[in-house]
């Protein structure tokens, strides 16, 4: 091996990135690299759907968050007709930040500069000395805020900077299916229980992405101390067991995690159960009704955790999901978005107890959360370096496995669950975006 | 108050706090009342005039006894790797001011905390600013903690995790 500056133009870079995804190999250094930091943001998050907010966190007219797609801030607000709209966060005059709040409840937005004021669905109404300084020759209508297209999924929004993009439900594809195990709990569905944890890292948002894309492997190790109290229904020998399922061509993907003689459902309350079973297709049921632990990865970085947790070991537990977002916010660093999501259906102890017991599992001070970043951390840190340049890593774990025939879903599942097709599957479409080929 | 009462107040959160620096974890476990609560809301910026901008739902930490032993007990474990090796954690308690509360025994323990954390070999520690209004107890016993209430003064917040107490 040897150390010296790379040469290798980005685009040959990601031509044998690519090669080597398609034989079990993938490269260290694109999880701290300044100029693949750049290409993402240039031909990935500008044109893939990103998520911004579920739809609970502006439930009424005015009620607004501030989040980002690659670094562009937005606000995403329902106006006074309840449509949901997501525009850039810049005045359209001398390009001011509108909002400073992340957060809140307004009618119009009015800039601090010179004042140009906005309703909140983005069109421009109010122009200081339209009359005496502009002289009739702007019009209101051509200056709005600039706006992003957004569409939804039960609740969860997503904006795309690109016109040309394929619909939501296109880009979702199959992995709707897998999703409702997360937002159809019962017939009313999720809401965020609060605001999102938030918080910085120097940590590669793609190892968040691929840690929650199924990696049931880490789980017996990272989280060790976890077993070790006694707080999961499987065992290190058992952990393997369940399915590993991802769409193919479109990135996501999700481990389904089984444990022997896990009751049906088990940890979600009785009435919601009830609902699952008449509103959920029958094979979303067969599916949903052996999971354990399930956790998925949306392309490109959303993910959704939901797994039976005690407060203290060894009870039957409920059910918390945690919904997270890794903002790129430059090479190896991110910030996180961390939410629980509570079943609106269910009883507020119910939802009390599962926040208490996302709080204590996930989130920045939980206790499975805390090892994840101390080690995606480390491996960010080593990615910098200039020997790791050359090196890649192995992802040959079910290179040569069949499909389950016998799985309900829709995608292409494998078993076990430790597996690492899932990630082949989000780094080749990863690598379709950076080749400008998406 | 009484100059004492405020000493010795101030005496135990400096002690509580020697306890965390030292992890000396059991023994600051035994210094909480077996009701406690432990709380560190999440910060949101917003306006000037909202209603409010620690969340009333969203919480960083929100323990009780129970949750508290399992969090020293996963510590006690060889497999807390968020702590292995350590932090070496300083809490700067501050600007303490007592007050009555409408229970007897019990007092309001307003005070700033800034914490200093260096972790491995970095030569770069990361500081946090913490807003804390607790609640001592006197009991036969000496003081105990009954509640700790904690909020940082960043909505967005430079630590990778928290798996340190505040």
């Amino acid at each position: 091996m040897t150390t010296r500056p790379d040469p290798t133009p980005l685009a040959d870079w990601v031509a044998s990135t690519r090669e080597g995804i398609r034989d079990g190999r993938f490269p260290a250094r694109a999880f701290n690299d300044a100029d693949v930091h750049a290409l993402e943001q240039e031909r990935l998050f500008s044109k893939a759907w990103c998520f911004l907010a579920h739809e609970s966190e502006i439930p009424s007219p005015g009620d607004y968050v501030t989040r980002y797609i690659a670094n562009n801030n937005l606000i995403v607000v329902r106006d006074e007709n309840g449509e949901v709209h997501a525009n850039l966060n810049m005045c359209r005059h001398r390009g001011n930040v509108m909002c400073k709040a992340e957060l809140g409840n307004a009618s119009h937005f009015r800039c601090s500069y010179h004042g140009w004021t906005y309703k909140n669905s983005g069109e421009l109404i109010g122009v200081p000395y339209m009359k005496e300084g502009y002289e009739g020759r702007l019009k209101r209508k051509e200056w709005g805020l600039v706006r992003v297209r957004v569409e939804s999924y039960e609740g969860l929004l997503f904006g795309c900077l690109d016109p040309e993009a394929e619909s939501l439900a296109d880009y979702l594809g199959d992995f709707r299916f897998y999703l409702d195990l997360y937002l159809k709990q019962g017939a009313e569905g999720v809401e965020v229980h609060g605001p999102p944890d938030h918080w910085v890292a120097e940590t590669d948002w793609k190892i968040c992405a691929e840690n929650f894309a199924g990696d049931g492997y880490h789980t017996p190790v990272a989280h060790q101390w976890g077993f070790n109290l006694g707080y999961f229904p499987s065992s290190g020998s058992t952990h393997s067991q369940g399915w590993a399922v991802h769409v193919p061509g479109k990135g996501h993907g999700i481990g389904l995690g089984h444990s022997p003689n896990f009751p049906p459902f088990g940890g979600f309350p009785d009435e919601l159960v009830e609902d699952m079973r008449t509103s959920l297709s029958p094979e979303q049921v067969a599916v949903f009704e052996k999971t354990r632990t399930a956790v998925g990865t949306v392309f490109p970085n959303l993910s959704f955790l939901m797994q039976p947790f005690s407060l203290v070991p060894g009870e039957p537990g409920v059910r918390f999901v945690t919904m997270r977002l890794y903002h790129p916010a430059g090479p190896g660093r991110m910030e996180m978005y961390s939410w629980c999501l509570v079943p609106r259906g269910a009883d507020q102890a119910y939802k009390d107890e599962a926040y208490r017991c996302y709080t204590l599992a996930f989130g920045q001070a939980g206790t499975f959360e805390q090892d994840d970043f101390e080690n995606w951390t480390k491996v960010t840190r080593s990615a910098e370096s200039t020997m790791v340049r050359d090196v890649d890593f192995p992802y040959i774990m079910g290179m040569e496995s069949e499909p389950d025939p016998e799985f309900p879903g829709p995608g292409t599942a494998l078993v076990p669950y430790v597996n690492d097709t899932n990630f082949r599957n989000l780094w080749s479409r990863w690598g379709d975006y950076l080749a400008g080929e998406a | 108050m009484d100059r004492d009462l405020v000493h010795d107040v101030t005496e135990f959160l400096y002690r509580e706090a020697l306890a965390l620096d030292e992890r000396r974890f059991r023994d600051w476990l035994a210094m909480l009342t077996e009701d406690i609560r432990y709380e560190v809301p999440v910060r949101v910026t917003r306006e000037g005039l909202a209603d409010w901008e620690l969340s009333p739902t969203s919480r960083i930490f929100d323990d009780d006894a129970a949750t508290l032993e399992v969090r020293v007990r996963r510590l006690e474990t060889d497999f807390a790797w968020a702590e292995q090796p350590p932090s070496r954690t300083r809490h700067y308690v501050t600007n303490v001011v007592v007050d009555p509360t409408e229970v007897a025994e019990e007092f309001l323990a307003s005070s700033n905390c800034f914490i200093y954390r260096s972790r491995g070999d970095s030569p770069n520690p990361s500081f946090y600013s913490l807003a804390r209004k607790d609640v001592v107890r006197r009991t036969a016993d000496g003081w105990r903690l009954a509640k700790r209430w904690a909020a940082f003064d960043q909505s967005l917040i430079n630590a990778h995790n928290l798996s340190i107490f505040v």
